[in-house]
């Protein structure tokens, strides 16, 4: 933890922003206004009270920065007053810069408020606050151990020690490989291969805490085969279709709406046709499949294989052959259609790269300064300068999708830092600065440009350290505050009062249905599959027959087990497993229970099964970038009421009843379910009507069956 | 840049807004506003064409694998002829010999034997006839159903407008919400999934009653369309499930002398589970079948498919016709590409998009009707050439859409009905 020891300044800078959010300062705060503080020295600080723990009291002056100062350096008045007040909602902050960097942002999104006459909503209780921060961070509800640890917890600091106990747990990379493989399309079965490389890879980058910059510029330069190296996986998702790739890579990492400029000009932004070829041939001399390669390896073998044999062999061929290789010609050439005076059908065109016009710059918004701004300006022009440099180089062969991938990646590309920090921000408020996501081409129409802006920039700084960034955000007064209770309209300005009610993720859902029935196990099984498969279908250089043959009989089991393709009819959600005994602690083999595997989504088939609950609870099919839904339908509520997860959860083996049955006393029972469920107590009118059910004939059963099925259950407020 | 929303005309930009408002305010739509000026220029005629909103129902036969049109509709006598001879029809027109029941039904069938598509590729090809357009990965586009609903409405107060019989939904509603998706019917002997629970009625009503009672304070406090449009779900399940409407899922209460007549396979049984919801009120249907892909000995594969399809489809012609449904149901069979004309040396065709068939019956097309030809061995169009768009956009025609009409999807992209399809008037009566 670095806490700085204090400062005593009186005059602290001002930033225009800063002074506003002081005068507009939330009525409710009243008793916890800024003051000014003074020690024994009579030193003087103005700042707000943070809180006080070991003999500390926690200062937050208006730059936002949190100084720790021991109370015993307090005038004695000073000293009593801060024994006295209660915590500032926020409470002791983990990090000082951190809490000044979420107070900059606070002020932001005040400003936009303040600007439409919109009142910030209160902060949420810790019962709102601890079910919300576990459904962001770690894509699940928290136990019932975990709720009443962290209530009953006194500290100021407790909010954020949770977000940082988190942010660093294996829930974290769960939740976070579920956004991404929604984002980016990423399914097991593609291309007649198994994906798990891809996926397994793209876990490994999370966990390790990769630079979200990073992560895309090697997703983006991969090369060589699907098996051996799993970043190539991006490119080969859609092997012989560089031009549907490119228009997911645009709007998905550059928020740059082009879909319609793929077969002619968009009918009402800039981007016209041509230029989406201009960057498409960027992508020109890339290959996503192998054919010398897969014709080579069956030369020999077509004589000496049945033809049953050669079959399957051909799939096998056909899995080495999903490779990302350059070669010498550029293969993108204006359609057949190509209809503008620009170009005609069949015509190569020079590789360029779009831009945005200055007006859209909203990252300058923020900076105030003059001098900052030009910096920034000079950073894009520089960017742009330094592709052209490269692309005329003589003779310095540098691969031009190396070329696009470090423009696209830049901190001074004007969309990609903005793009990720709009995207992480709407996950953890459920709308997005700028929506959609997918489309930032007039970033300047945003409800907030500022804020978008601001957290571009923030994103920047942090070096596309995606941890550090929703860290940050967790921080905020913003993400502290209630849910937005009026309707949030579709397409209307939402200035950020507080998060969106929200529907839970058909991966939140599930986690926390699993969360449910196994507790804190719930992050024990990790799915690995990757490695088996690579050694499975990996082909070397020229083989023999019998080599093959050999191959096949291998392929032959392990293939069954990797599952085969979705086939509707079949009960999906019916697996020919045994129920797992309660003391199992074997973690290469999920929990079962009545034919379900309790696993992570993140560790279950990409996606899942149609009739499996994440399918049917709106998981992406992973054919659509951000597919996932969170609407309702009349199958998905007949599946709540009546399908296997309610019957698990009944399940006297499922934790979350043996639990309740545990405790003595029907309130006790009923307490113990309300925690598990909604993260906090029920109040005295539920407790009356909960006990009048029992009294009458039901079990804690059905009210298990009543929580599973209600609102509250299913919304994050 | 400017924004979008300013760039559009004035018309486009209406249709936007509509659209925003019929997103926010849930499911229910207002009645089918037409737009002044421009569009009763272009088609203020539409309603006068042939077929217009004849089709009040469609049964949509989705064979899935790539059915051979020369084993089906569209029978050679050549080199390509393949196993069978061909049978005259009532029709005047000939079949392919794997399907003599259907042959008695010729009279009312139209066959449309000059469809060609650009896709060769299953799940592609599948995508396109399934929606007429191509396949992308920055949007989906719905199915004809989801088309329906959204431009007439729903079809009936609880039960769905459209039903995927042995299929998934595959996100048939497109851009459109979930509640546009079709519900997916896995079984059609065990009808709707998850309509029973394990709790008696009794239980079931108390379970119920204390979730309305213990939820209540939450969802008073949040004014959220989702959350309210979950309850109205809840309710209109609730509602499915209490009313006789579920009745329509139920193939138990058919005789099972109707049954048999259908075959007593999933296809057949799909098949009169679909008559049985458009009887009820749903207005759109989709029966699929799977394994035409035949690259392997395809006489005795079709054998086996053909007897499927050939009882199926004329005992459901016949179903319709003695229950008075026909000329207000359209039944649609058709298929990703059709089959190569060469039999390959294993005894098989492969894929073939080049030319292919697809079938109409009822909802107002002609009988006896064939439009357009492949030539001589079935291997390209002769005659009057039909997308799949212009296919969609004449069965989009049948059930009453105007397929000029533009709706813009969320991202605010214009899509029309068929993807800019020409209606193919002459298969109309």
């Amino acid at each position: 933890m670095k806490i700085k020891f204090y400062l005593l300044c009186i005059s602290v800078l001002l930033s225009p922003l800063a002074a506003f959010a002081e005068e507009n300062a939330p009525p409710e705060q009243t008793q916890n206004v800024q003051r000014i503080w003074r020690d024994t020295q009579n030193r003087a600080i103005t700042a707000t009270f943070r809180g006080v723990e070991d003999g500390n009291v926690f200062l937050q002056t208006k730059d936002g920065y949190v100084y720790r100062i021991p109370l015993d350096h307090l005038v004695p008045e000073d000293q009593k007053i801060a024994r006295q007040l209660k915590p500032e909602g926020l409470g002791i902050p983990a990090d000082p810069n951190v809490a000044q960097a979420a107070a900059r942002i606070d002020e932001v999104v005040a400003y936009g408020l303040k600007a439409k006459g919109v009142t910030p909503n209160a902060l949420a209780s810790d019962e709102q606050f601890c079910r919300r921060v576990y459904l962001d961070l770690v894509g699940r509800i928290p136990t019932r151990e975990e709720t009443m640890t962290f209530l009953a917890d006194t500290s100021s600091s407790k909010r954020a020690k949770v977000i940082d106990k988190l942010i660093n747990s294996d829930g974290f990379n769960a939740r976070m490989f579920n956004y991404f493989s929604d984002m980016l399309r990423m399914a097991d079965d593609a291309q007649k291969a198994k994906f798990f490389t891809y996926e397994e890879w793209f876990k490994s980058q999370i966990w390790q805490n990769r630079p979200y910059d990073k992560i895309v510029y090697d997703l983006m330069t991969a090369n060589g085969k699907l098996i051996e190296n799993g970043a190539s996986g991006y490119l080969l998702r859609d092997k012989g279709m560089r031009l549907d790739n490119l228009s997911v890579t645009l709007s998905t990492f550059l928020g740059a709406n082009v879909a319609c400029a793929q077969c002619h000009d968009h009918p009402f932004a800039d981007w016209t046709q041509r230029q989406f070829y201009e960057m498409a041939a960027f992508f020109g001399t890339t290959e996503t499949y192998d054919k010398q390669n897969s014709k080579k390896m069956l030369i020999g073998l077509r004589k000496e294989l049945t033809e049953e044999e050669l079959k399957r062999v051909k799939k096998l061929v056909q899995v080495n052959a999903l490779e990302v290789h350059a070669t010498g010609y550029n293969e993108v050439k204006l359609p057949d259609d190509y209809k503008y005076k620009d170009g005609k059908p069949g015509n190569s065109v020079p590789l360029k790269l779009i831009k945005w016009e200055p007006a859209t710059d909203v990252q300058k918004l923020p900076l105030h300064d003059p001098a900052a701004m030009q910096k920034l300006q000079a950073s894009r022009d520089q960017l742009y300068k330094t592709v052209e440099a490269s692309l005329n180089k003589k003779g310095g062969a540098e691969n031009p999708r190396d070329i696009f991938a470090k423009w696209m990646t830049s901190p001074s590309n004007p969309r990609f830092a903005m793009t990720i920090a709009n995207r992480m921000w709407k996950m953890v408020f459920g709308i997005a600065v700028k929506e959609p996501v997918t489309d930032l081409d007039s970033a300047s129409d945003a409800n907030n440009p500022m804020l978008l802006g601001h957290l571009a920039n923030e994103m920047v700084r942090l070096k596309f350290d995606l941890r550090a960034f929703m860290r940050l955000l967790c921080n905020t007064q913003t993400y502290q505050r209630e849910a937005i209770t009026k309707q949030v309209v579709a397409g209307e300005p939402y200035y950020f009062p507080g998060p969106t009610l929200r529907r839970m993720t058909a991966e939140q859902a599930w986690d926390s249905c699993v969360t449910l029935a196994i507790g804190e196990k719930v992050d024990n099984y990790k799915l690995l599959r990757a490695g088996q498969y690579t050694a499975i279908m990996d082909l070397k250089g020229k083989i023999t027959a019998s080599e093959v043959r050999a191959k096949l009989d291998g392929m032959k089991g392990a293939m069954a087990k990797f599952g085969g393709k979705n086939k509707p009819g079949k009960n999906a959600n019916m697996r020919k497993m045994k129920d797992s005994d309660g003391d199992d602690v074997d973690h290469t083999k999920p929990d079962v229970l009545q034919g379900q595997v309790l696993a992570r989504a993140s560790e279950l088939p990409q996606p899942e099964k149609d009739q499996h609950f994440l399918r049917m609870f709106g998981q992406s099919d992973r054919q659509i970038s951000d597919a996932g839904s969170d609407e309702g339908s009349i199958p998905q509520v007949l599946m709540l009421m009546n399908g296997e997860t309610q019957s698990v959860l009944r399940n006297p083996k499922s934790l979350v009843l043996a639990t309740a049955n545990k405790q003595t006393g029907v309130e006790k029972q009923i307490e113990s379910l309300y925690i598990s469920f909604f993260t906090r107590h029920p109040r005295a009118e539920e407790m009356k009507d909960a006990k009048d059910a029992l009294a009458s004939g039901m079990t804690l059963a059905d009210l298990t069956w009543v929580l599973f099925n209600s609102r509250e259950f299913m919304f994050v407020q | 840049m400017k924004s979008p929303f300013l760039r559009l005309d004035p018309l486009s930009r209406r249709s936007f807004v509509e659209q925003v408002a019929k997103a926010s305010f849930g499911v229910s739509l207002l009645p089918f506003a037409l737009k002044a000026g421009e569009t009763d220029k272009l088609n203020g005629d539409v309603h006068k064409l042939p077929g217009f909103g004849k089709a009040k129902n469609v049964i949509w036969l989705q064979m899935i694998g790539g059915m051979s049109h020369i084993d089906t509709f569209d029978p050679k006598t050549g080199d390509t002829k393949g196993s069978s001879s061909s049978v005259k029809s009532k029709g005047g027109f000939e079949l392919s010999g794997y399907l003599p029941k259907l042959a008695t039904q010729g009279d009312k069938i139209t066959l449309i034997r000059s469809m060609t598509s650009k896709t060769g590729v299953h799940a592609a090809g599948q995508y396109v006839i399934r929606t007429a357009f191509e396949q992308r990965g920055t949007i989906s586009h719905p199915v004809l159903g989801a088309w329906a609903q959204k431009i007439l409405g729903p079809s009936h107060k609880t039960l769905p407008s459209s039903v995927c019989i042995n299929r998934n939904p595959d996100h048939g509603n497109g851009f459109f919400s979930a509640a546009y998706s079709p519900l997916p019917l896995h079984d059609p002997d065990a009808g709707l999934q998850y309509a029973r629970g394990d709790a008696s009625a009794e239980l079931l009503q108390k379970r119920l009653a204390l979730l309305n009672k213990m939820d209540a304070s939450f969802r008073d406090k949040f004014q959220d369309v989702n959350l309210k449009s979950y309850t109205e779900f809840y309710d209109d399940t609730l509602k499915l499930l209490t009313t006789s409407d579920l009745k329509a899922f139920k193939l138990d209460d058919e005789p099972s002398v109707e049954r048999s007549k259908y075959g007593q396979n999933k296809f057949g049984q799909g098949c009169m589970l679909a008559r049985r919801l458009i009887e009820h009120g749903v207005r759109f249907v989709e029966v699929a079948y799977g394994g035409w892909d035949m690259h392997n000995d395809i006489d005795n594969a079709m054998d086996d498919k053909g007897t499927v399809l050939d009882t199926a489809v004329s005992a459901l012609i016949q179903d319709l016709e003695a229950k008075g449904l026909l000329s207000s149901t359209l039944i649609v069979v058709c298929s990703e590409f059709g089959r190569t004309p060469k039999i390959n040396g294993r005894g098989g065709r492969d894929h073939y998009p080049k030319v292919f068939s697809t079938m109409l019956a009822g909802g107002g097309v002609k009988g006896g009707y064939v439009h357009g030809s492949s030539d001589k061995e079935g291997k390209e169009v002769a005659d009057k050439v039909t997308t799949i768009q212009d296919f969609h956009s004449t069965v989009g025609h049948a059930m009453g859409m105007d397929v000029d009409q533009v709706v813009m999807s969320n991202s605010g992209r214009p899509f029309t009905v068929g993807d800019k399809g020409k209606v193919v008037t002459d298969v109309f009566a």
